[in-house]
């Protein structure tokens, strides 16, 4: 009898099997590796390494080249995501209204969606070449009168963070809309029509019908971008010299890992000391992300004023 | 029956997730034998050598090479070499190869740029080549080419190039402002960093401030760092020679004065400067006077770009060299075999070939391998892959022997008339390979950000100085860093 139930699950298990092995091979080994490795002094140029502790992290904290990366992912993240999700929300709530009713919304969601298409790199080669000093920006600014003289925009700590955040941000807005939008939609429609009904506003239906619903999708986009964020590092390192320059402004802690990993003998126990710790920073962020926006009527019992609403809409969604 | 299929379609997926990720790493060894030239000792002569066959992979940074490959393949045909290029603009083939040496994927031979052939020759990733060094007697290849290649009387890597450097300077700006463009006279107005900053100020003050004499502070680097009196590195510690402090104040007063343009090296403006394309945002044309290039800059980079992209403007014969300053290297590509690769014969008979082989040497500097020569090798070769005659050989025989034939090529046309070879025979010998070590890449590298800052003004000297040391500290854990010049 046992056999039969252990055969008769197994068939689930084969079916897992590739996924599993897949993951961990490809997922667990690589993170196992990368942490034994963050205590080793090993590099590529030597066959031999030494365990050396806690050395490698000792050292990252010495100086304030490692804080410096991660407050400039931090900061670069920010500046991008507030508005990319702003504007995700404005756009997709304008496009699934009932009320505007605006036409072709496909031709302008794929639109806003090309730039995500675009290589990283040829991006970040064509704004390195318009920001030259003697670019073509340049040129034009000067020849309209709106700067005097040329500019060393490359060169300016805000004007090259802003250029980051402006291509993170125009890149990836149309793809968090386009992901908002289905979440909308997928919203029944009678819900909106009863607040109609009852005299609801637009701003009134967005608080309390639209976000609400949302919130899976949004801390699905939340914890997405994060980690995406966190691991910036194709548009920062080809926009300038690879480095982070200028003043190492960009430099973000994957940028810092490769330029370890990269260093005339392929330090690479230390920038795995670099990967342990973002790995770590995400982590606890993201499962912070999870426990802040978790479901909290899960947790109360006490039903609230709009709880009726409420609880016929969460058995509608699922 | 049912259970079973199930099962076994999960073996089929599962062996096809398994065949994915195992089978290319296999199959090029597999084919490769080195048995063939086992009984062949350093035979350097022209006659193809037994039977050489298998395939070979060689990695580099530039197409350069890849015509000594076709050519290679030309002497032995049953010899395959499969060519990979990656280029290096922020230190991707360094990290490429780094990471793939040691691995199934690890070519068996890889080209090495001069500012990290030394972190190869020091590690022991390289095959020892010491069985080749009778050839370099032979062939007179000069000494520092091999110095470079050495380390600890261990030879492991050859150079086809010797790279001294230049001045070259445009005839027609020198006879406006300076009066004449003979060599000898030009020579001595900027014999010295001195005299060459008072030769700066009068063509800045002849062009009305549209003149500048260099596009960048940034290519008199080479200059100063070649006559430092001590390597990076000594003993574990980082020496800051005050050749290195002289550069980061003259880039400053150059930059201050307005005698260079302000471009950055090898981008747009920069190469503009050479076709006498450059304008500034205004739309105000700018000329450059002079550009610091070693050998290898004449024919790939200062003569393919005199001529503007739309043709409309050519600066080809106006262009002189002499010394410069400062005699000084750039560059330079060396070859080495990596250790433990299969076709390790294989191997060494390319770096022999590349390097070490007066007909392929002949040929390579003289403009044999033209396009139609590699295509009737092999049919395949890309349109534009040739060599043009020109390139500097680290052989001082071949050098001898050919350079009156540059007495009227393309490129004396370009100079105005001046056998380029000639000039670049006489620095050659006074090249010191001694300099060079295995972190000067990632040393140098992390100076360029802090001193563009500095030049432009967003730093102070101290502050640009702090920074490159944390920079380098950063890369290097174990490095003694000695006090910045200026704190």
């Amino acid at each position: 009898m046992n056999l039969a139930k252990l055969k008769r699950n197994s068939t689930g298990y084969l079916f897992l099997a590739p996924f599993i092995i897949g993951f961990l091979i490809f997922g667990l080994y690589p993170v196992i590796n990368t942490l034994t490795l963050s205590f080793t002094d090993a590099t590529l140029m030597s066959k031999s390494s030494h365990f050396v502790g806690l050395a490698n992290f000792k050292r990252l904290f010495a100086d304030d080249v490692f804080m410096r990366a991660v407050g400039n992912t931090w900061l670069i993240w920010i500046l991008n995501f507030i508005p990319q999700i702003g504007i995700a929300l404005l756009l997709s709530v304008l496009f699934t209204s009932a009320r505007l009713k605006i036409k072709a919304v496909g031709v302008w969601r794929a639109i806003y969606f090309l730039p995500n298409l675009l290589m990283p790199a040829a991006v970040a080669a064509l704004f390195n070449a318009l920001f030259a000093y003697y670019g073509p920006v340049n040129q034009f600014m000067v020849r309209a009168d709106f700067l005097s003289e040329a500019m060393r925009f490359l060169e300016s700590i805000w004007v090259t963070r802003g250029l980051v955040v402006f291509i993170q941000w125009w890149t990836w807005f149309g793809q968090t809309m386009i992901i908002l939008m289905a979440g909308m939609t997928s919203i029944p429609l009678p819900l909106y029509e009863a607040a109609m009904v009852d005299g609801a506003s637009v701003w009134q239906m967005f608080t309390r019908i639209t976000l609400p619903l949302l919130k899976p999708i949004l801390i699905f986009i939340f914890v997405t971008s994060l980690v995406g964020g966190m691991q910036m590092f194709d548009i920062p390192f080809l926009l300038t010299d690879g480095r982070g320059s200028p003043l190492s402004s960009i430099q973000t802690n994957n940028i810092l890992m490769y330029m370890k990993f990269a260093s005339s003998k392929g330090h690479i126990g230390a920038a795995s000391s670099v990967g342990v710790l973002i790995f770590f920073m995400t982590s606890i962020c993201a499962l912070g992300i999870f426990y802040f926006l978790r479901d909290k009527d899960m947790d109360v019992t006490k039903p609230a004023k709009k709880s009726l609403f409420k609880k016929n809409t969460t058995r509608s969604q699922s | 029956m049912k259970r079973l299929s199930y099962i076994l379609s999960v073996l089929v997926a599962l062996s096809m997730l398994l065949a994915a990720c195992g089978t290319p790493v296999t199959e090029a060894p597999a084919q490769a034998t080195d048995a063939p030239a086992a009984t062949d000792a350093p035979a350097a002569t022209d006659a193809p050598v037994a039977e050489l066959e298998g395939t070979l992979n060689v990695w580099a940074f530039t197409n350069e090479m890849k015509t000594m490959a076709v050519a290679f393949q030309g002497r032995h045909p049953k010899v395959n070499v499969v060519y990979t290029m990656i280029p290096m603009t922020n230190g991707e083939y360094q990290t490429k190869v780094k990471a793939a040496a040691g691995t199934a994927d690890s070519p068996d031979v890889v080209a090495l740029e001069a500012a990290f052939v030394k972190e190869w020759v020091e590690s022991d990733l390289l095959a020892d080549l010491n069985e080749l060094l009778p050839l370099t007697e032979e062939l007179q290849t000069y000494p520092a080419v091999v110095e470079v290649g050495t380390y600890d009387g261990v030879t492991k890597a050859y150079s086809y190039q010797a790279t001294p450097g230049a001045f070259f300077f445009r005839r027609s700006i020198a006879k406006e402002c300076l009066g004449t463009d003979d060599l000898v006279e030009v020579q001595a107005m900027v014999a010295d960093m001195d005299k060459f900053t008072e030769t700066a100020a009068k063509i800045k003050e002849c062009g009305t401030g549209d003149y500048f004499t260099v596009g960048t502070g940034g290519e008199m680097f080479l200059p100063f760092l070649s006559n430092r009196s001590e390597p990076w590195i000594v003993d574990g510690s980082l020496v800051i020679d005050p050749k290195i402090v002289e550069y980061v104040q003259f880039a400053k007063m150059m930059r201050d004065n307005g005698y260079e343009s302000g471009a950055t090296q090898w981008t747009e403006g920069w190469f503009a400067g050479m076709n006498d394309t450059l304008k500034d945002a205004d739309g105000t044309p700018k000329k450059v006077f002079s550009y610091f290039l070693p050998t290898w800059g004449l024919p790939y980079v200062l003569s393919p770009n005199a001529k503007s992209a739309d043709g409309t403007s050519d600066t080809t014969g106006d262009w002189a060299m002499i010394n410069g300053p400062l005699s000084y290297q750039w560059g330079g590509t060396w070859v080495g075999a990596l250790e433990g690769s299969p076709n390790s014969e294989l191997a060494k008979e390319f770096v022999k070939f590349v390097a070490l082989d007066e007909e392929n040497l002949t040929n390579w500097a003289t403009g044999v391998y033209t396009n139609e020569y590699l295509k009737a090798i092999d049919p395949t070769t890309p349109d534009d892959q040739a060599q043009a005659a020109g390139d500097f050989v680290s052989s001082q025989v071949v050098v001898e022997k050919i350079t009156s034939s540059f007495d009227d090529s393309t490129l004396a046309t370009f100079l105005g008339g001046e056998n380029s070879y000639g000039a670049f025979a006489a620095a050659a010998p006074s090249v010191n390979g001694a300099l060079l070590t295995g972190s000067d890449d990632a040393i140098q590298r992390a100076l360029n950000d802090p001193l563009a800052a500095y030049l432009s003004g967003t730093m102070t000297e101290a502050e640009m100085w702090a920074a490159w040391l944390d920079a380098v500290r950063n890369e290097f854990p174990d490095l003694v860093i000695p006090a910045a010049p200026v704190e």
